[in-house]
């Protein structure tokens, strides 16, 4: 029987999506079923990093882009 | 994560040719995540600098570009390089080895020693007008300890969990083993983890 602790600290393959053992999968689903506290570790760490998401920076404006656009070749005007 | 057709090989081969509206395209989806990644490492005049001296790196070298890896993890790694050297500059270094990395997992006191939880995660206020995650001083919270993590902590959870890049992605533009980029996204992790319970339980950073 796996340990909450090595749940957590696989948890972030499981969120990730990432390659884990057939094996190891199971396990980790396995101690899942059993453990409320390791189920909630789980919800919660994925709605963390769904709302960090949320942070990524929106597309530069005309002027940031005008800027580094001069600065390439300063002779020269932008399109 | 980013507009597909950036990618494509038909937007790369008008990139090649140098055809500058299509640089101003891929200037405007890529500068604001770039920028964010430099920030990580040095400070926002610095960062201005590093990205703007990696545009005009990639701009010359986009004619010899292979396209061996994606656009964006190109980009992404001539900004990183570039912070690197100004740091060196400043006589600082960024080490992605963990093992150089200050401050362990941030939950492992909060097992027992057969590795059951000792202290389990509180149940987190999820809706609401009231939502954890929402609050106003949580985000301030957030923002000190972003800002107090290691750099290289900081980076990868940049990379992966803010702007949601891919996992080899990360590993390629920063020439760090698999291994050691899963070591401190889960420290990273923890970390934040650790604070939004605590603030949960206690209201304050």
């Amino acid at each position: 029987m796996l340990s909450c602790k090595h749940l957590v600290d696989n948890a972030d393959r499981l969120i990730d999506g990432a390659e884990l053992r057939p094996g190891q999968r199971f396990a980790l689903r396995a101690h899942l079923m059993i453990c409320r506290h390791c189920r909630r570790y789980l919800r919660q760490l994925r709605a963390l990093t769904a709302h960090l998401n949320r942070r990524a920076p929106p597309p530069a404006d005309d002027a940031q882009t005008h800027s580094v656009l001069q600065r390439l070749d300063p002779d020269q005007s932008p399109p | 994560m980013t507009e597909p057709d950036l990618e494509s090989s038909d937007f790369i081969e008008r990139l090649r040719a140098g055809d500058r509206g299509a640089f101003a395209r891929l200037v405007r989806a890529h500068h604001n995540r770039l920028l964010a990644v430099a920030r990580t490492l040095v400070n926002p005049a610095d960062a201005e600098e590093a990205v703007q001296e990696a545009w005009i790196a990639a701009h010359r070298a986009l004619p010899r570009f292979e396209g061996r890896s994606a656009l964006l993890t190109w980009l992404t790694r001539i900004v990183i390089n570039q912070a690197r050297m100004q740091l060196r500059r400043s006589g600082r270094e960024v080490l992605f080895d963990p093992q150089e990395s200050e401050g362990d997992d941030a939950l492992a006191h909060r097992f027992n020693r057969f590795g059951h939880w000792r202290q389990p995660p509180l149940n987190w206020e999820m809706a609401g007008p009231d939502a954890l995650l929402t609050r106003d001083e949580l985000q301030h919270c957030l923002e000190k300890n972003l800002a107090a993590m290691p750099d290289n902590q900081r980076l990868v959870l940049q990379l992966r969990d803010i702007q949601g890049m891919d996992f080899d992605a990360i590993c390629n533009s920063l020439d760090v083993s698999a291994s050691n980029v899963r070591v401190l996204l889960h420290r990273a992790r923890a970390r934040i983890f650790q604070l939004v319970d605590h603030f949960q339980e206690t209201g304050e950073c």
